[in-house]
């Protein structure tokens, strides 16, 4: 006869709450010890922080100046232009992210996105009345683009083309067609700004990413001269700092050009010099993927009787870039962090604007300025998307399996 | 045989547009026509737009003056010397930052990268907030963080330095801490140092022989380090031996502005001639017997507060002088408005108030002017000091700086007495004075002989750090944010090669018997350092890089001596084409190590 010996329970002080707190605060009288010194550091700090944050710091300024954080000088009458190219984007990224809608990150990536435009877009309902139609309309175009995604998942397919004429009507629309006066007047890139133009100098990855591809593909080439030419490019462009090559391409384009620097905007300065270093560096990561996929794919494809456009299109390109997306993903937060060095070419971007803010009047009136507030509102903007898209990375990583398999 | 003869008469030719190599050949002469005929139409261009805009194309203007102001400056520097010097100092400074920054980065990097790992959940926690914070916060937010948010208003003005133990000074214009310098006697010490040098090397290799052939284990290092230390100790003696001054060793002092210049008189006329150059480190002593110095009461505004009644003498220090006293430049005025003294730092610092409730001390609110509801400012005090006596250590530039005393004799009483005053080391701070003949200002400057090296230490005679090395809060500033910045990238990927070295290890380490920490020090550790080297390698190359930020902090490197150069001269593809240059030079010299680096572990890996 066997009896069954019922399960004892685990002994005092390893499972639950209490044990998980013994295990990882208390093990030992030093890690005791530990916690206890760093605890009071923690709290200390933390407390010091929130209490300067509800009752020495004043927001009034960065509360006051959300439209020049936004989108700089850009005039008040035409914010339709910025927020219906934003709402095409989002309603571009829902598209993506409906149909995508079984990828996790995909999922997470959109919903993020559509939770932070539907916080801005409540604070406009309670706050700016001018702007609450047009908030509410790029969320709903975020969704309606997201509806389209699930019923017609094949538009994916069409998305680069897309994103293309995205970039080139946006463009269009931002800067207007008629001088003058009216709706569709011509808005000066000198008055564009904050968090509009961090935007759109971070789409400069857009076309870096077909430059990045044939830099890649050229570095590969068993011609000389064009292996030549690609390295050497590649590895100039990475060997200075983003912030030379912005300082370098606002003072030499206009004298590669011949041109008054006047009919340059710093702008579009800024965009050549921001998507030829980005696509140096796309160029690295992709040539990384290239090196990834097995001769035997490319001999095989051969075998097959596919040419040589049709092997590396077909065939290499989709494995070699597959495998280096958490690299461009972290190539695009370092890309949107590196948006903020701009102010080298005088353009006011959502960095600078924090600047001219703390120099407004009204910021020298308050005691001691409003530099720590101004600077910490910014720093949070930026970490919540920087830090956004490295989860993402992770997740990438792990999802593709890189480093395990 | 039916096998018929497959070979061709003749080979099939191919034609010439489906020739593989034709084709190569062909792509590759488009390819460079293309690209050469852009570059002919870009210079072209831009050789127009140069000479219309009658800008430099060439880099004739490096000898002239450049005239730029450079607060740091490693090697020598005035505005007078030309472009080609600042930019030199711009490229010391870079690797001034950058040198430093890796070392920096690479200690809280790894602390952070362990803690990231620590078996306290708490510890754990604040490692990786700090990582993932510091990542994904652009570094230029940090940069004017620390810079304008942080460093700048910190409240010790340079007035009134924070004096750190050792000697160190911390104020709103940087830290300023005492150095070792080189003398003029620093070159008979080479020889000793090659000797010892080659006493390691030696050793070491000797050592690691006698490793490999012992059965029992040898240490390599101790032996060889202790001789070289000997060997470099006893030279330090030996050329210390010598105490005769350099010839022509001369000092060009000025007393009444409290400046003296160090030279070598190569002519032999006395005096500083255009010819004579100057001697840096030199060291010094300046005695002045007696002497005053004056200042006046103010109201200023400080950290945004109103600072009423202070008065600031030049920094005198208890070892400077064998007594200092302090009165009210007109005593019969103070007397009628009943002023009195109450120091915060004797005999320097410290504030003039009435004494209404009569207690005999300074209570706040007694330095305010009932009347006025303002400050007493404006009254003249003077601070005769006497057996004045201090070692300074000559600059980089020759420099020899005292406060600018003026002669004495116009004290005619003094009822000072700093009763209370914490500061104080002076045997006989209250002193009564009364006199009226004028003491002729004179300073009796003595240059001393030294050794090898000399402790430069830090003093402030008016409102800048004088000798010691010196730090400016630009400097600081960048510092923190590249070092900070940085670490959060080398702890992540410290903690990636901690986790990547096999569990078996530590764990056959643990089971061999020895500690945790020797472990992680002689096992987890040199194996994780495999992994971590190259990526902190281009982690430090990104530093390096990143120093370009500087602008934003106003510390003076390369690339912002470059902008202001082209600012003032318009060359601007002659100084596009240096800073590419320049820029270029660091990477590869990253990569060359890199690639030894690399070379070196792949020789370890078998």
């Amino acid at each position: 006869m066997f009896e069954v010996i019922p399960p004892r329970p685990a002994p005092g002080g390893v499972a639950g709450v209490g044990g998980w707190i013994r295990r990882n605060l208390f093990s030992s009288p030093a890690n005791t010890l530990l916690t206890v010194v760093t605890g009071v550091f923690v709290v200390y700090v933390g407390l010091s922080v929130v209490l300067w944050a509800l009752f020495d710091a004043s927001w009034g300024q960065v509360w006051a100046n959300q439209r020049l954080f936004a989108v700089y000088r850009y005039p008040a009458d035409l914010l339709w232009r910025p927020m219906a190219v934003l709402a095409a984007m989002m309603a571009l990224i829902g598209v993506m992210g409906g149909a995508g809608r079984r990828n996790e990150i995909l999922r997470g990536l959109f919903w993020s996105l559509v939770a932070f435009v539907a916080f801005v877009t409540v604070i406009a309902l309670l706050f700016w009345p001018s702007v609450r139609v047009l908030w509410a309309g790029v969320l709903a175009a975020s969704l309606v683009g997201y509806a389209v995604g699930v019923a017609r998942p094949s538009f994916v397919r069409g998305l680069p083309w897309a994103w293309v004429a995205w970039l080139f009507l946006g463009f269009f629309l931002l800067y207007g067609v008629t001088p003058g006066s009216g709706l569709l007047r011509i808005v000066p890139a000198r008055d564009w700004g904050g968090f509009m133009l961090t935007l759109i100098l971070f789409t400069g990855i857009v076309p870096s990413f077909p430059l990045g591809i044939a830099l890649a593909l050229g570095r590969r080439s068993k011609l000389p001269a064009i292996k030549y030419v690609c390295t050497g490019f590649i590895e100039i462009v990475r060997g200075a700092p983003l912030i030379m090559w912005l300082f370098v391409a606002s003072l030499l384009l206009p004298l590669f050009l011949n041109t008054d620097p006047n009919n340059l905007p710093a702008i579009l300065r800024a965009y050549v010099a921001i998507t030829l270093f980005s696509a140096a560096y796309m160029a690295e990561n992709v040539r990384g993927g290239l090196q990834a996929v097995p001769r035997g794919q490319t001999e095989a494809a051969r075998a097959l009787g596919l040419g040589g456009w049709q092997t590396t299109s077909l065939i290499v390109l989709p494995q070699a870039l597959r495998a280096v997306i958490p690299a461009i993903v972290g190539q695009a937060i370092g890309l949107f962090k590196d948006t903020s060095l701009v102010f080298i070419v005088g353009l006011a971007d959502f960095f600078r604007v924090t600047e001219i803010v703390a120099n407004q009047p009204a910021s020298l009136q308050v005691t001691g300025g409003v530099k720590l507030e101004l600077y910490l509102y910014v720093a949070l903007i930026y970490f919540f998307f920087a830090y956004r898209m490295s989860i993402a990375s992770r997740q990438l990583e792990k999802q593709l399996g890189v480093g395990t398999r | 045989m039916a096998v018929a003869d497959r070979r061709p008469s003749v080979a099939p030719r191919i034609p010439f547009w489906r020739n593989v190599n034709t084709i190569g050949i062909l792509a590759q002469v488009v390819f460079v026509a293309v690209i050469l005929f852009g570059v002919v139409v870009l210079v072209t261009n831009t050789l127009n737009a140069l000479g219309r805009a009658n800008l430099p194309a060439d880099f004739s203007w490096l000898g002239s003056r450049a005239g730029i102001p450079i607060a740091e400056t490693p090697i020598p520097y005035t505005p007078n010397d030309p472009y080609w010097r600042a930019l030199l100092i711009g490229f010391l400074n870079t690797l001034k930052i950058a040198g430093i920054g890796v070392v920096l980065a690479s200690l809280i990097g790894i602390a952070v990268g362990v803690m990231r790992l620590a078996s306290n959940w708490l510890v754990r926690s604040i490692a990786t907030v700090y990582i993932e914070l510091l990542r994904n916060i652009p570094l230029a937010v940090q940069i004017v963080f620390w810079y304008t948010a942080v460093l700048l208003p910190i409240p010790p003005r340079i007035n009134n330095p924070v004096e750190l133990p050792g000697g160190v000074y911390l104020s709103n214009v940087g830290l300023a801490f005492p150095f070792l310098y080189p003398t003029y006697r620093f070159g008979a010490w080479i020889p000793f140092l090659v000797v010892a040098v080659a006493a390691v090397v030696i050793g070491v290799l000797w050592r690691r022989r006698l490793a490999r052939r012992s059965e029992r284990p040898v240490r390599v290092w101790p032996l060889p380090l202790l001789a070289a230390v000997a060997i470099a100790g006893g030279g330090y003696y030996v050329a210390s031996l010598d105490r005769t001054l350099p010839d022509g060793l001369a000092i060009d002092f000025t007393i009444d502005r409290g400046r003296g210049v160090v030279y070598r008189d190569v002519d032999g006329d006395g005096v500083r001639g255009p010819r004579d150059p100057v001697m840096p480190f030199a060291s010094t002593i300046v005695r002045i017997a007696e002497a005053e110095l004056t200042a006046s009461t103010q109201n200023i505004t400080e950290s945004g507060g109103v600072v009423r009644s202070t008065f600031r003498f030049p920094m005198i220090l208890g070892r400077d002088v064998e007594q200092a006293v302090v009165a009210f430049g007109d005593p019969d005025e103070a007397a009628e408005r009943g002023l009195e003294i109450h120091f915060t730092r004797f005999p320097s610092r410290g504030v003039v108030f009435v004494d209404r409730d009569g207690d005999g001390a300074f209570t706040p609110g007694e330095e305010i002017d009932p009347a006025t509801l303002t400050g007493f400012g404006g009254v003249r005090l003077v601070m005769t000091v006497f057996g004045y006596e201090r070692h300074i250590v000559a600059d980089r530039d020759g420099q020899v700086r005292t406060p600018a005393f003026s002669p004495s004799g116009t004290v005619r009483s003094a009822e000072v007495a700093p009763a209370e005053n914490p500061f104080s080391v002076f045997g006989a701070a209250a002193a009564t004075a009364t006199r009226d003949d004028v003491v002729p200002l004179v300073a009796d400057v003595e240059l001393r002989p030294a050794g090898p090296l000399v402790l430069s230490r830090v003093h402030v005679p008016v409102s800048s750090y004088e000798g010691g090395m010196r730090l400016t809060v630009n400097y600081l500033a960048l510092l923190l944010a590249l070092v900070i910045y940085t670490s959060a990238f080398i702890g992540e990927i410290v903690r990636g090669g901690i986790q990547a070295v096999a569990k078996g290890q530590r764990e056959a380490a643990l089971a061999l018997g020895l500690s945790a920490s020797q472990t992680f020090s002689l096992v987890v550790f040199p194996q994780a350092l495999r992994i971590v080297l190259p990526p902190v390698i281009s982690q430090y190359l990104n530093l390096t890089k990143n120093s370009s930020l500087a602008p934003l902090a106003g510390y003076g490197e390369l690339f912002v001596i470059a902008t202001i150069v082209q600012n003032q001269t318009g060359a601007s593809v002659p100084v596009a084409l240096l800073l590419i240059a320049s820029y270029l030079f660091i990477s590869f010299a990253f990569a060359f190590v890199l690639n030894i680096v690399n070379d070196r572990l792949a020789l370890v890996e078998r």
